[in-house]
């Protein structure tokens, strides 16, 4: 006796607990492969393959032996490595601190004045984000033009308006130097924290304002028992972003100092430190040191990355 | 969100290893075909017109051979060097980077030794011949194609206006430069912000005070070393030369100073003859000298040195199937046809001897040179290793002038630096 089979269901099946659609494997398969296969060749193969190399000694191109964690303690402990490491590392968590603060405090600010613009905002967002669209290289070679002591327009403004004392030899000076690169490193990021608080405040109800305004609250408590808490993700993502950017910084240094940070190392980061033990080294196994300067890095951003989205996100639940 | 931030994170941090692991790979072989087509690849991608007339001679000569000349960026050639000889569609012969430089592909076997098949090896200078040989195994793998000499440039007219002449010793130099910073002129143009260039302009002033190529022998065979007080000496001339560069010399990168000089801002140029083809198309109306800085009080050598060093050489791709055709341009390389064809065409120094130059300041500096050649020792013979001498002593020499290191402190810090990797007798 034939049975009749009920009409088949469409494998697409919505689930009470996830608002997400589930499929057949096969199907999640089909979807996810180009851009796996993408992520496999482009990314996690050389990432693995620059593990393996960092476990081995070179000669060139070509691979020695097995030195275990050999490359990591030449480069943790051998000169030049090991001071260049420290003195690049420090750099580096300058250029955080220093593009953090200025992102979070500048960067929120005009996001919050432009907030109000009705006008003008788009167009100074435009104004404000049109650094980050240019190449680091060509911004640090721009500023390295504009702050140059003999032919500068810096220099040569501050002279005019009577300012002698200020013409300052910017990245002569070690003291100096460090400080343009986080100057111009932030100033070239701005539009971007800008442009990311403008639409995270965008997004918050304008009744949750009115209703705290109605309750007496001031212009700063708005702010910060309502705005603040509410941008909280947005912080920690530009957090994050900031942190990554700062560690991996290699154009705009190496346009404003050079591959070896000039002056004398002020400026040295460890992306700078990476390209002269890859590509600018005498020696032979410069691709194992390299291998292993690039995954302690990656280790290292890695860590302090998901550390700071952490510490984030309980700040985000003690706010709420 | 968090899931969300975290691949962010860990997708943008993963950029950094994904940079390093796209370098290098297995070597493996060619696959060249029988084609009597050279591929040549060179880091002068600017002067890739001036080879390829030169390359047009050899072609006309040499009927069914092309070749196929490729400049890339300088900047990016040692990587696809690197790439290139490790993989399938690599150059049949190609420039290498002299000394230090060249040692990478020697030492991954992926260079032809050429010392028994390519005449006229002996023709060349032994501290020429050395920037394309083997540290280890001393064997030659490359034709040096030029070399550059250092100088201190300066401008006629600034000179002659002035009522300036060429000093001869030390004293008439020393004056001369004070004639200079009394007549409101700086007198020296330097880029001291790039530390490379810190280390030529070391050699330029103090090769004779240090001993130049007899102190290089004393280092390599272990009677010496970079402390040794004549040494020493050598830099706080290093020192004393400040006072005659613009007061903020570490802010001013290499292309200001060029502006400087060829703008008349500045009479002289310690530089090196690479520098020459710029100044005269920067200020075709300026006329330019040249002289050697005289040696200094209590020199070892008695006589104004010209510091030089190869710039390159050309080798076989040990994995091209071409080796024949290959060998045969290396021979070629060696004749001074060659040779005139770089010295008319590149404006460069040949180093084979009977090559004359056209312009009469190139040939000047040519003589300088052959009167008294001296090695750029740091990088002749201490770039085998990390860190290299120039790599040491550029940024040191910068921490000189801003007043953070002493001339003692440079040796030692030198002598540290190089004592990493580097044994006497070696």
């Amino acid at each position: 006796m034939a049975i009749a089979l009920p009409p088949r269901r469409p494998r697409l099946i919505r689930t009470a607990s996830h608002a997400g659609v589930h499929m057949r494997f096969g199907s999640t398969l089909v979807f996810v492969l180009p851009a796996l296969l993408l992520f496999a060749v482009l990314i996690l193969y050389p990432m693995l393959a620059a593990l393996s190399y960092s476990f081995f000694g070179w000669q060139g191109t070509n691979r020695d032996g097995f030195v275990g964690f050999g490359n990591y303690i030449t480069l943790l402990t051998r000169e030049p490595y090991a001071s260049e490491l420290w003195g690049g590392f420090s750099h580096n968590i300058l250029l955080f601190i220093g593009a953090f603060i200025f992102q979070n405090s500048l960067g929120l600010g005009i996001a919050t004045l432009l907030h109000k613009r009705k006008r003008s905002k788009r167009f100074f967002q435009t104004i404000f984000a049109l650094p980050y669209l240019v190449s680091p290289m060509v911004i640090g070679y721009l500023w390295s033009l504009m702050l140059s002591p003999l032919f500068g327009p810096v220099n040569a403004i501050l002279r005019g308006v009577g300012l002698e004392g200020l013409a300052l030899p910017w990245l002569g000076d070690p003291t100096l130097a460090i400080w343009v690169v986080v100057f111009v490193t932030a100033w070239q990021w701005l539009g971007f924290p800008i442009l990311l608080y403008g639409a995270a405040i965008a997004g918050i109800p304008e009744e949750i304002s009115e209703a705290v305004s109605l309750d007496g609250a001031s212009a700063f408590q708005r702010f910060r028992y309502v705005t603040l808490p509410l941008l909280t993700p947005s912080i920690g993502i530009i957090t994050v972003l900031t942190f990554i950017g700062s560690m991996e910084a290699m154009a705009i240094p190496f346009a404003l100092g050079g591959s070896s940070g000039s002056p004398a190392g002020a400026t040295d980061v460890m992306m700078l430190l990476f390209y002269r033990t890859a590509f600018e080294s005498g020696n032979p196994n410069s691709v194992g040191i390299s291998s292993a300067l690039a995954t302690v890095l990656f280790i290292f951003i890695l860590a302090i990355s998901v550390g700071i989205t952490r510490v984030i996100r309980r700040a985000e639940r003690k706010l709420y | 969100m968090k899931k969300r931030t975290l691949m962010l994170a860990a997708g943008l941090s993963a950029s950094a290893l994904a940079l390093a692991g796209c370098a290098p790979g297995d070597a493996g072989s060619d696959a060249g075909g029988d084609s009597t087509t050279l591929k040549v690849w060179s880091w002068q991608a600017a002067s890739s017109p001036d080879w390829e007339r030169i390359f047009d001679v050899y072609e006309d000569a040499n009927p069914g051979i092309t070749v196929e000349f490729e400049g890339f960026q300088a900047t990016e050639y040692n990587q696809l060097l690197s790439t290139g000889l490790a993989g399938r569609d690599g150059p049949d012969v190609a420039m290498i980077r002299a000394y230090g430089g060249a040692q990478g592909p020697i030492q991954a076997g992926q260079l032809t030794p050429i010392d028994d098949v390519v005449d006229g090896l002996d023709l060349f200078e032994p501290t020429v011949l050395q920037a394309a040989q083997g540290r280890e195994d001393g064997v030659t793998y490359g034709v040096p194609f030029a070399y550059q000499t250092m100088h201190m440039f300066y401008n006629k007219d600034i000179f002659d206006e002035n009522d300036l002449e060429e000093p001869k010793t030390w004293d008439e130099f020393i004056q001369l430069q004070d004639d200079l910073l009394a007549a409101e002129i700086t007198p020296m143009a330097l880029g001291a912000r790039e530390e490379w260039v810190l280390p030529m302009f070391h050699d330029l002033i103090g090769s004779a005070r240090y001993g130049g190529s007899e102190f290089g022998a004393q280092v390599q065979a272990g009677t010496t070393d970079f402390t040794n007080p004549d040494y020493v000496a050598s830099l706080e001339l290093v020192q004393q030369m400040q006072q005659y560069f613009d007061p903020n010399v570490s802010a001013i990168a290499v292309a200001d100073a060029t502006l400087q000089f060829t703008a008349g801002q500045a009479a002289q140029w310690p530089g090196g003859s690479f520098d020459l083809k710029v100044f005269q198309d920067s200020a075709p109306d300026t006329e330019w000298g040249v002289y050697q800085v005289p040696p200094a009080p209590g020199s070892v050598l008695s006589e104004a040195v010209t510091p030089s060093y190869a710039d390159g050489s050309f080798g076989i791709n040990a994995a091209s199937e071409k080796q024949e055709p290959a060998t045969d341009l290396l021979n070629w390389m060696t004749t001074v046809e060659f040779g005139q064809l770089v010295g008319d065409e590149l404006k460069q120094f040949s180093p084979l001897a009977g090559v004359s130059y056209s312009d009469p300041l190139m040939q000047e500096m040519n003589d300088l040179y052959l009167a008294n050649p001296s090695p750029y020792l740091l990088l002749v013979d201490f770039r085998y290793g990390d860190p290299t001498g120039t790599a040491v002593l550029g940024p040191d020499i910068q921490a000189m002038f801003l007043g953070q290191k002493t001339p003692e402190q440079l040796a030692a810090d030198l002598q540290a630096g190089i004592s990493t990797w580097f044994t006497p007798g070696s």
